[in-house]
């Protein structure tokens, strides 16, 4: 940069990269030959910015390729074009049942052949995780506070000490400008211009015959408190990759199920889950003959553990906190933890049954007892007999040698082992077991193993598990089973306040900023002839309009479009 | 008479009146230099005719919107068709508070057309009733879509008046590389509107006249878990196929001007069940564009903007770029409180997180990074005026792309907006 003089003639001494004088606003360099009565750049009031400054260092250097405009726009295209890049093909994260690069590299290969192979190689299939796109949003970040600061206090030091009378050029090159004679006394016509400015809601500032009137100078923060907002948005961003912050766990659960909340205190149950579907009435003619959904719905119970919570030899102790029916646009909350309807699945699982205990041969009731698939009492009095649970498979099936074993711990097929003492009965009691699902498969291993127990002498037979009046009315009465597994997404994240706060700020500096303009006219009168200047940084034709709004009121009718400085030259 | 049958009347009413509408702002703009009248006067007065005919239509297009939300229960804003309605009601809107603001009525002559195409590519979609998804069944789902809608329609407006610029200003005579290459583009703008227009008229005239053919297609797919499906679809075409799907046997096929057969099929990426019919959709989209474009030259016997520029040398350019740029100002915050922030309060709600990378919400990003990038764009010298117009033209792409592109190629979670 060359060495200016940058005193200006009026004796204010300005900043090195000053355009425009700060105090006369005289501009102090022409940027171009021939272009003496342009319009004046005036972004930021022409003053210097810190990133203008002479013989920068390495700090300097850094801070000026942020605070550059450009730079920024470069950074918005570059983080634009790659996240539209990211859309090409489906992202991994969208996957949820694959974890390895070998899974993720054949999917890409099988599904979109070489550009999938292409699309995988070069990351892109992870795009919004990269290190690149996250660097770029870091740079966002870093462009936004410095650009902001670079221009925010400058322009403030220039807007809060305006110099009333301007330097002459300063007011005619602006870009809506009208000069003209004043007839008549020049003082009387400058009070009563400046009344019409007042009425149009501008702040009027006089020295003799200048003027300086200005309106909506808050609109010019809006930038900047926008940015702030930006910011706050992305340092939050940020803090959800703070472990603790952060929370994202699934949960199964089938009616009747309790579960605890991995990592916390909590429990969760599954009351009741609705699936409500459409009528065939309801439903439009390409929808006809399909289950449409209407509602689904998991009444949930929210416990936390009070007493015995890390003890495995007790039960926990439970209170009941909250209590909510989830549906999809309706999560359960309690303090951060917020609990979502994910998805369900149609499964049927046994809860519970009432059974009666009966003779084989006599067909009598000695007695009925409840039966549950979660943690099944150890032992029933029934009638004069005493049935002791031994064994309790919750998933039945048979192991290579061909005894009972249980497949998984979900109850799919329950079976129960039970040894039942009493009078009449072998010395060492009788062994049966007793399927409650009422299937093909669950009777025949009931029927074949009880009569093995009875050939090997560990049961005379005399016993049958019965469900009395299973049906009734088309309901199942004495059977509880639940048709439906909800699954249920449970959410912690600690930065969401600072989210939101930052998207209000945002917003509200994006609405200062454009739904008002800042804009300021002035204007001196020199041996009868007025020259009037006015600027503003967005909406010249409503500048131009309260111009010659004002100006017709004292005497001066112009059309608005005469005023605009640029349009004279183009 | 029902609320959803007095609703779709009244829709082929502020239809026709969008039309009419049209026809007067033309007439505004064209009729100035008929015998017999004062110029000014003319203007005026059939832009006023023009204003009031479009107002009038618009009352009937809110008519048609609060009938609708009455008979179905929910707010109409929930499929394709019922969002592109909206799009169209929001863009009238915005003209309305533009013109308010502007008193710039010849700028109708541009916004119609483009909340006619918009009207008619709506019908498209199937208009029949659909229950709500309980996904939608949210406070949210009129919040969020309306507010977004509406940021774009001002959207809409600045690229209306953008392409108005870009005319104007165009060098007929200029025979340098820059004057051609500026004038080839803005002529192409125009080409892709009357494709867009070849879309629509293909379409409805084979559904008038009932065409139908039809295909077997067999589709291979690979699950999530690795097991691979094979599946039979029946794709039906309302369009004479020149294209078949990939891999797929002739079901039925109706002659057309001697047609007997597809003359190729789809390439095998194009595997998606209704990748071929789109690819069809859009060859025949170019055909009838390209003919219509065609006999458009034929009968000016010069390119389109040397036929609209000299009606709109009345108007001045840079009064368009004032226009352009201020509803781009007006409709940014909207457009980020509606599609950026509403969005993620939605998508807080109903899927657990607030941002998560689909589709949708990446092109809404993209859309605001765009016109962020434009605003900022604008501080600098030498990107005003037919720079910063050519960007809004592309913004509106942009724009488009995120509310019918997305859809029709990508999918995503917002998938289900009932695109057939």
């Amino acid at each position: 940069m060359l060495i200016q003089n940058t005193k200006c003639e009026c004796g204010h001494q300005n900043p090195v990269g000053t355009v425009l004088c700060e105090s006369c606003g005289k501009p102090l360099f022409e940027e171009a030959a021939g272009a003496e009565d342009a319009p004046l750049e005036m972004r930021y009031d022409g003053v210097a910015r810190r990133s203008q400054k002479q013989n920068p260092h390495l700090i300097d250097r850094v801070w000026n390729f942020f605070s550059s405009v450009k730079i920024a726009i470069y950074l918005i295209i570059l983080t634009l074009l790659g996240a539209a890049l990211g859309t090409i093909f489906q992202q991994e994260s969208t996957f949820i049942n694959m974890t390895t690069d070998e899974e993720f590299a054949a999917y890409y290969k099988e599904t979109y052949g070489t550009a999938g192979v292409i699309y995988h190689a070069l990351g892109l299939s992870h795009t919004y995780e990269s290190w690149w796109f996250r660097g770029l949003l870091v740079m966002i970040g870093a462009s936004l506070v410095i650009c902001s600061l670079d221009r925010v206090l400058p322009l403030y030091r220039a807007l809060n000490k305006q110099q009333i009378r301007k330097h002459l050029q300063f007011i005619t090159r602006q870009q809506v400008t009208y000069s003209g004679e004043v007839a008549g006394d020049e003082t009387a016509w400058v009070e009563s211009f400046k009344k019409q400015l007042k009425r149009r809601g501008y702040r009027v500032h006089q020295d003799g015959t200048a003027l300086l009137a200005e309106k909506n100078r808050f609109s010019r923060w809006g930038p900047y408190i926008n940015h702030i907002g930006l910011i706050l948005f992305l340092l939050a961003v940020l803090g959800r990759s703070v472990p603790a912050w952060h929370m994202d766990q699934y949960l199964a659960l089938y009616e009747g199920e309790t579960r605890q909340i991995p990592d916390t205190n909590y429990y969760l149950k599954n009351d009741d889950f609705t699936l409500e579907l459409y009528d065939e009435s309801e439903l439009a003619s390409n929808q006809k003959g399909k289950a449409v959904p209407k509602l689904f719905e998991t009444k949930a119970t929210m416990y936390e553990c009070i007493e015995a919570c890390n003890d495995p030899t007790r039960d926990p102790v439970l209170k009941q906190v909250e209590q909510h029916p989830i549906q999809v646009n309706s999560p359960l909350s309690h303090g951060d933890l917020k609990i979502y309807q994910n998805s369900y699945q149609a499964r049927v699982r046994f809860i519970s049954v009432n059974v009666t205990l009966t003779d084989t041969v006599t067909g009598k009731a000695y007695g009925t007892f409840a039966l549950r698939a979660d943690n099944p009492e150890r032992v029933y009095e029934v009638g004069p007999y005493t049935l002791r649970l031994n064994d309790y498979f919750p998933d039945f099936g048979l192991d290579s040698e061909s005894r009972p074993m249980t497949k998984t711990r979900d109850p799919n097929n329950p079976a129960f082992a039970f040894t039942i003492t009493g009078p009449d009965l072998l010395k060492d009691g009788e062994t049966y077991l007793y399927f409650p699902m009422p299937n093909e498969e669950s009777k025949a291993y009931q029927a074949i193993l009880n009569d093995y127990y009875v050939k090997n002498g560990q049961s005379s037979g005399k016993f049958a598990f019965k469900v009395e009046n299973a049906m009734s009315g088309g309901k199942m009465v004495n059977v509880t089973f639940s048709e439906y597994t909800t699954f249920l997404n449970i959410r912690k994240d600690k930065a969401m306040p600072y989210i939101w706060v930052g998207a209000a700020i945002s917003m509200i500096g994006l609405i200062m900023g454009f739904y008002w303009q800042h804009r300021r006219v002035w204007l001196r009168i020199d041996g009868g002839t007025l020259s009037l200047g006015a600027h503003t940084n967005k909406n010249s034709y409503g500048l131009r309009a309260d111009v010659a709004w004002a100006l017709a009121r004292t005497g001066i009718e112009v059309p608005p479009k005469s005023l605009d400085n640029r349009r004279n030259l183009r | 008479m029902n609320w959803i049958d007095l609703s779709s009347n009244v829709f082929t009413a502020a239809f026709f009146l969008y039309c009419a509408a049209f026809i007067c702002y033309a007439i505004a703009v064209a009729g100035k230099r008929w015998s017999n009248r004062d110029p000014q006067g003319h203007t005026a007065r059939w832009g006023r005719i023009g204003f009031i005919a479009a107002i009038v239509a618009w009352v009937l297009h809110l008519v048609f919107f609060f009938a609708r939300w009455k008979g179905q229960g929910h707010i109409p804003t929930s499929n394709m068709y019922e969002f592109m309605t909206f799009l169209a009601m929001a863009i009238m809107f915005a003209f309305i508070v533009v013109y308010l603001i502007y008193r710039n009525s010849l700028l109708g002559a541009f916004a119609l057309p483009l909340v006619i195409i918009i009207v008619a590519y709506a019908s498209v979609f199937p208009s029949e009733v659909q229950p709500l998804n309980p996904a939608l069944n949210s406070i949210w789902l009129r919040i969020h879509v309306t507010t977004a809608a509406l940021g774009e329609a001002f959207f809409a407006v600045g690229f209306a008046a953008a392409l108005m610029q870009l005319i104007r200003v165009v060098d007929l005579e200029r025979k340098d590389k820059v004057g051609v290459r500026s004038r080839r583009w803005t002529e192409f703008s125009l080409v892709a509107i009357i494709l867009i227009v070849g879309f629509l008229v293909s379409v409805f005239g084979f559904r008038g006249a009932g065409y139908e053919a039809s295909f077997s297609q067999e589709t291979v797919e690979i699950a999530d878990d690795g097991t691979v499906n094979s599946q039979v679809n029946e794709v039906t075409y309302s369009l004479p196929p020149i294209v078949a799907p990939y891999n797929s046997e002739t079901v039925d096929f109706q002659a057309f001007l001697g047609m007997e057969k597809p003359l190729f099929e789809a390439p095998s990426w194009m595997n998606g069940v209704n990748a071929g019919r789109k690819l069809n959709t859009v060859i025949w989209s170019v055909i009838t564009g390209l003919i219509l474009y065609g006999l458009l030259r034929l009968l000016a016997r010069k390119p389109l903007i040397a036929v609209i520029k000299p009606h709109l040398m009345d108007i001045d350019a840079d009064d368009l770029e004032e226009i352009s740029y201020r509803a781009i100002a007006i409709g940014f915050p909207v457009f980020t409180l509606g599609a950026l922030i509403f969005a993620m309060i939605w998508a807080e709600i109903a899927w657990s997180r607030f941002w998560g990378w689909d589709p949708k919400e990446v092109w809404a990003l993209v859309t605001w990074l765009f016109y962020s990038a434009y605003l900022h764009l604008r501080l600098s010298r030498g990107w005003q005026g037919t720079r910063s117009a050519w960007l809004a033209v592309i913004g509106f792409l942009v724009v488009m792309f995120t509310l019918i592109g997305v859809n029709l190629v990508i999918a995503g979670l917002h998938s289900y907006a009932g695109v057939s």
